[in-house]
């Protein structure tokens, strides 16, 4: 099992609906869960299915991600051979492309070389905007029990919003039988764009999109070899979380606050590795209130906290109020403020005094250093 | 030089298990993670750490030094037990002078000029560069950094009498009369050509007990070697008692404490371990106190320290007390003035320790590691516990 699955990681992907959120970075690098990257689900779920080769592929406005990564050695990646490998584009597409690439078909194309060269017989491909904790292993016996070409990992208590989902219909047999890329409404089971094939159709399938100007995966590979390709379904019913608009993120940060959610998804047997800081524990004041609330290291509070996910380094300062507030790393709430439905990026600072407020369905985001 | 090998047989129960340097500290760390951060944020990086009692978890922990960014492809951090010899030759480390001496090897192959010795088992800030300076500067064979402590507590500590230059002239260990309030801080710098003559005199005498203290400092003293004060201002504790463990743990609650821990210029790194970020519950309430990650909070707590991975169930209560990481209280029970350690279960309605009450028969309660104790059960104060406690029973 250990030396058989490649994982490949779609980083480069942005969703225009997360405004302020992926201003300075990627999808996969926006803060999520009080002290991860988005990425870090999907790494830790790669190595928590022992595996060891993991290639993210990205594109542009990924300094974000590489100081996240480092070398990999916090997911235990750092490898004398393969691990963690970063992968701009280069070689394969040089002169045929201009600016983004248009689809996963067409990133995998730009990385041909690097295909060409992975150890492994099989290859997981995944997004870079989902937070969740995938029992791989599970997912590759599946296929494997399936003998399916293709294994799709999708779920059928949708998050996500139909405009950016796509979705599977599931007929006799247990095959996928059609696909909905980016309906209007949801119908059938969401994907959760993770999937299982052998590299050999991976790299047969990327030298044929590139002939015929297939960029994307999903209306071509899947929606257009559904009838040819057996792909099979994995019904994944754990929690996921799709981070593609300020109002989901707020969401979906605001899910962790139930106990069943973090049991899903911080499952002690498959935890979830992240940056490591050395942050001393948080400290709570004298006149501290903290309830119903999510909180990293290195946080000194000493105002009020409540139905709130609080990051590593953020200070509540006396007098100050946060209710159903997302604050990132290293932002400051200083006295007598008050926040509600608000989501504040890394370093933000809130003066004395001031009084901000979102609504549930529209919080306010503030970018990353701006102060109030 | 780290001397780790201590049992901190004064920690009892705490120190059953694990060496003293390895005993958990300020919610985030172990004490030893204070000597070695203090070595790589004063550009040492090179660190020798002497174990010999219980030391699996110690060596565990430091494994090959990445969190505090020693590992390194030239020097790093080397774990230094003592070791058999030709001729079935060789003893454990005799005392701190011979734990030096038996690696003198060791030292040889980095050749160094001087030779910084730490203990493992204080907790403190201190930039080792500045002490080096001081060092170079007064030309001295031996600096010793000392604090100043009140008179009324000098006699506890080993005292140094300086001239008009700090020059050291005299060292007494514990005075019953002291002349000075410079205490040793047991962190010393020599010049290592000098210290190693004096290693090798100290072995080949007999009745020496071959160690820092009570023999180098002395013999280089009478030998009239130049020795030198480093007088260091700022946070420092012994942390070799239950009082002192709990002190120095309530020391870190207080934000002018003097030494910061939120401070960035001087960090204290530690291993940490992968868990998600600590909930409080709807009817939490946790004041004055540090609660560390992978921590469930749905009681109160109040003046304590909690190390990762604590859960503190509803209507249970918590007050004046470190729970190392792992424990559990269970609903209702109540810990007051306690140390639990790691992963022990506090039962149902148990109580735990109690608030002083000014008799000679209070003190700190300290649960052992692993325990469980059962519910109903009452511990009264100063108890040490280290087996577990039946549902219902009195210790």
């Amino acid at each position: 099992m250990m030396k058989t699955l490649h994982g490949i990681i779609f980083a480069y992907l942005s969703n225009p609906d997360l405004r302020e959120l992926t201003q300075n970075r990627n999808t996969c690098s926006i803060p999520y869960g009080g002290r991860y990257r988005v990425i870090d689900f999907m790494l830790s779920n790669m190595v928590n299915a022992g595996m060891s080769d993991v290639g993210l592929i990205v594109d542009a406005n990924y300094q974000s991600l590489l100081d996240h990564v480092g070398s990999g050695k916090d997911w235990d990646l750092s490898r004398k051979h393969g691990g963690l490998r970063i992968l701009p584009p280069f070689g394969y597409s040089a002169g045929k492309r201009e600016g983004a690439y248009r689809g996963r078909m067409d990133a995998l194309a730009g990385v041909r070389s690097y295909l060409q060269n992975i150890r492994q017989d099989y290859v997981v491909l995944a997004g870079g905007d989902l937070a969740v904790n995938l029992p791989l292993n599970d997912i590759f016996e599946a296929h494997m029990r399936n003998d399916a070409d293709i294994t799709a990992v999708c779920t059928s208590r949708p998050l996500g919003s139909p405009k950016n989902c796509d979705y599977f219909t599931i007929g006799a047999g247990g095959r996928i039988t059609d696909v909905s890329v980016h309906p209007p409404i949801a119908q059938g089971c969401e994907s959760l764009e993770v999937y299982v094939l052998s590299k050999e159709l991976l790299l047969s399938l990327v030298d044929h999109c590139a002939a015929h100007n297939i960029p994307s995966f999903s209306t071509g590979v899947l929606q257009g070899m559904v009838g040819q390709l057996k792909i099979c379904p994995y019904v994944f019913d754990g929690y996921a979380a799709r981070l593609q608009s300020v109002a989901g993120y707020f969401a979906r940060s605001m899910d962790l606050l139930d106990p069943a959610v973090r049991a899903d998804l911080f499952a002690p047997e498959r935890p979830v590795r992240t940056k490591d800081r050395s942050d001393p524990s948080t400290y709570y004041g004298p006149e501290a209130k903290s309830i119903n609330s999510l909180v990293a290291d290195g946080c000194i509070i000493e105002g009020e906290v409540e139905n709130s996910i609080l990051f590593r380094g953020v200070r509540v300062e006396k007098g100050a109020k946060v209710s159903g507030c997302v604050l990132m790393q290293g932002t400051t709430i200083q006295a007598g403020a008050v926040l509600k439905y608000a989501i504040t990026d890394k370093n933000v600072r809130v003066n004395p005094g001031r009084m901000l407020m979102g609504h549930n369905t529209y919080p306010l985001s503030i970018a990353k250093n701006e102060i109030v | 030089m780290l001397l780790a090998g201590g049992q901190g047989s004064r920690l009892h129960a705490l120190t059953s298990h694990v060496a003293k340097p390895a005993v958990p500290f300020g919610g985030k760390y172990r004490i030893i993670d204070f000597p070695l951060s203090n070595c790589i944020n004063s550009g040492i990086d090179t660190v020798g750490v002497l174990t010999q009692y219980r030391p699996l978890e110690l060596n565990a922990y430091i494994g090959n030094g990445e969190p505090w960014d020693l590992d390194r492809s030239y020097g790093g951090v080397h774990i230094l037990p003592p070791y058999m010899r030709e001729g079935e030759k060789g003893t454990w480390y005799k005392g701190t002078a011979n734990a030096i001496y038996q690696n003198i090897n060791f030292l040889e192959t980095y050749d160094p000029e001087y030779v910084l010795i730490l203990s493992g088992d204080h907790v403190y800030k201190m930039d080792y560069a500045q002490m080096l300076r001081r060092h170079k500067e007064a030309e001295a064979a031996c600096t010793i950094a000392v604090l100043e402590v009140p008179m009324a507590e000098a006699p506890r500590f080993g005292i140094m009498n300086v001239d008009e230059n700090d020059d050291i002239y005299e060292f007494e260990e514990k005075p019953k009369k002291p002349k000075s309030n410079l205490a040793s801080m047991g962190i010393y710098i020599f010049t290592w050509k000098k210290l190693r003559e004096y290693l090798v005199a100290d072995e080949a005498d007999e009745k020496s007990s071959n160690d820092f203290g009570k023999n180098i400092i002395p013999a280089m003293l009478n030998a009239g070697e130049k020795m030198t004060a480093y007088r260091f201002q700022g946070y420092w504790k012994d942390v070799g008692t239950i009082d002192s463990l709990w002190d120095a743990n309530m020391d870190m609650l207080s934000p002018d404490n003097g030494i910061d821990l939120y401070d960035n210029e001087w960090p204290i790194y530690a291993r940490t371990p992968i868990r998600p970020p600590h909930f409080m519950g709807k009817d939490a309430r946790v004041t004055h106190s540090m609660v560390t990650s992978g921590c469930e909070v749905y009681g109160t707590v109040e003046n304590s320290v909690l190390f990762h991975s604590v859960i503190v169930e509803e209507g249970a209560v918590v007050r004046y007390s470190i729970l190392m990481p792992g424990t559990v209280v269970k609903k209702g029970a109540v810990v007051e003035y306690a140390i639990v350690a790691e992963e022990s279960v506090i039962g149902e309605n148990a109580r735990v320790g109690a608030s002083p009450d000014g008799s000679e028969d209070w003190g700190i309660a300290v649960i052992a590691q692993h325990l469980s104790i059962g519910p109903s059960a009452v511990v009264s104060p100063k108890a040490m516990i280290t087996r577990n406690v039946k549902g219902g029973g009195v210790k």
